[in-house]
């Protein structure tokens, strides 16, 4: 099954990435959050070393990259170091909502300039008021700040907006802004919202099914996941309904059974909203 | 009230969702979803062990009910009175089986008196079951037929320990027919 796993990610049946949510804690409480994270969650970490281990697992599979999600990644101090050796294992994208780069750690994220590794930050809108009122007070100030000061070390920066929808004018605007801080627009992707977790208590978003998400092998602490949407939480109780296996250790196991899952995908069920 | 949360079909995980595909999958089910790659490993093991074999329906109804009633699993002593009934059994010989009635007048053939004599020694245990009573069922029904009903007894103890400690509820469709027999 180890082969055919590898095969399935050379021939393009499975994605080649492997999504690891590092925790699900945060400093903000964005109103469109899928996992309902905030500051008073509980952390579900999934530890240091568990994160190398599945990693090294998922270079030995043939996973071709890896994500680093949350919560809030950087909420976690070793998480710089961690993204580092991460990174000399696959190439990475490590979400994160761009709150946290003080001094210090912004000189600990050095080494990622030479790596083949990337920094994921939200940022919804052009405007300060605009982008704030889903994601929290200063939110844009901060984000502004943080993306110059990360390009500068020679670290790439991808830029993500989240919108239910947005007009003509404010992508111009958005797209001149990260320009100007620095990233390209290879490096800015625009997406949806999804109607899952605290989006569904705001009224927000689209419904999607499996078909409509890419099969990312995604692990948390809870277990392993059809996509990064999957482990989503909603009234403090996890959503199963796109869960894969529990077990997530050795990694072959859920890899498996989401291959058996994709194989058995009708034609045509393919992904049809753009989500990444 | 069940003492886990019983998944309801729009938090069916992937690999259980065929599980739910004619509506209703019932309490076992519902509470295995929770570990998916457990439930579908387990869900065909439990559907060949207790389901139609080689072995008679009445026989294998006879064992599990008796395991059930021995193992004080009330699940599976009203979910499989009705599995009983429907393969032939009668209201007094379940009644028998469940422990409420004497066994002597009700079962008189010495095959199935050997069975239940041999289901009692297997499903309570501990130790060895007893070589008079294995040889008394060898003889009768061969080997094959022996190591089935092992795995039947042994795999009804797991599902009366696994319903009993989480407190399944029994289906309401079961608690209505075990009401309209005079059964409850």
């Amino acid at each position: 099954m180890t082969a055919a796993v590898a095969a399935a990610i050379q021939d393009g049946t499975l994605p080649g990435r492997l999504w690891l949510y590092a925790n699900y804690h945060c400093n903000l409480t964005c109103a469109y959050c899928l996992t309902e994270s905030g500051p008073k969650v509980a952390r579900r970490e999934l530890g240091r070393e568990r994160t190398l281990a599945l990693a090294q697992e998922a270079a030995e599979l043939g996973f071709t990259a890896l994500g680093l999600t949350g919560g809030e990644p950087f909420l976690l101090p070793y998480l710089p170091e961690l993204l580092a050796e991460l990174a000399g294992i696959l190439p990475i994208v490590c979400l994160s909502n761009g709150t946290m780069f003080t001094r210090d750690r912004l000189d600990r994220l050095r080494p990622l300039a030479e790596l083949p590794a990337a920094i994921q930050i939200s940022l919804d809108r052009p405007e300060p008021n605009d982008n704030d009122l889903m994601r929290g007070p200063e939110n844009f100030r901060k984000v502004v700040d943080a993306i110059p000061k990360l390009v500068g070390l020679g670290v790439r920066v991808r830029i993500a907006t989240t919108v239910a929808s947005i007009s003509d004018g404010e992508r111009e605007r958005l797209c001149d802004l990260h320009r100007r801080l620095g990233v390209a627009d290879a490096d800015h992707v625009i997406r949806p919202i999804i109607h899952r977790g605290r989006a569904v208590d705001n009224r927000l978003g689209v419904q999607v099914t499996p078909a409509d998400l890419p099969a990312e092998l995604t692990i948390t602490a809870d277990g392993a996941f059809w996509s990064p949407f999957g482990p989503t939480v909603h009234g403090g109780r996890l959503d199963t309904d796109l869960l894969v296996t529990r077990t997530t250790t050795p990694l072959r196991v859920p890899a498996a059974a989401l291959l058996r899952l994709v194989r058995d995908q009708p034609p045509g069920a393919d992904t049809q909203l753009n989500i990444r | 009230m069940s003492g886990v949360q019983l998944l309801p079909a729009a938090q069916a995980p992937l690999l259980a969702r065929p599980y739910y595909a004619r509506g209703d999958p019932g309490a076992i089910v519902a509470a295995l979803a929770h570990v998916p790659e457990v439930l579908e490993v387990a869900m065909p093991f439990i559907g060949t062990v207790l389901g139609p074999s080689s072995l008679e329906a009445r026989t294998k109804e006879i064992v599990i009910l008796r395991t059930s009633a021995r193992l004080g699993c009330r699940f599976c002593v009203q979910t499989h009175t009705v599995a009983a009934r429907d393969a032939g059994l009668s209201p007094d010989e379940v009644r028998a089986l469940r422990d409420e009635a004497p066994l002597a007048p009700t079962f008189v053939d010495p095959g199935e008196l050997a069975l239940l004599n041999w289901v009692d020694a297997v499903a309570l245990g501990p130790g060895p079951v007893p070589a008079a009573a294995r040889e008394a069922l060898r003889s009768l029904l061969g080997d094959p037929a022996l190591v089935e009903l092992t795995l039947l007894v042994g795999a009804t103890v797991m599902l009366n320990r696994f319903c009993t400690a989480l407190e399944l509820p029994t289906a309401p469709g079961v608690v209505a027919r075990l009401a309209a027999e005079g059964l409850a």
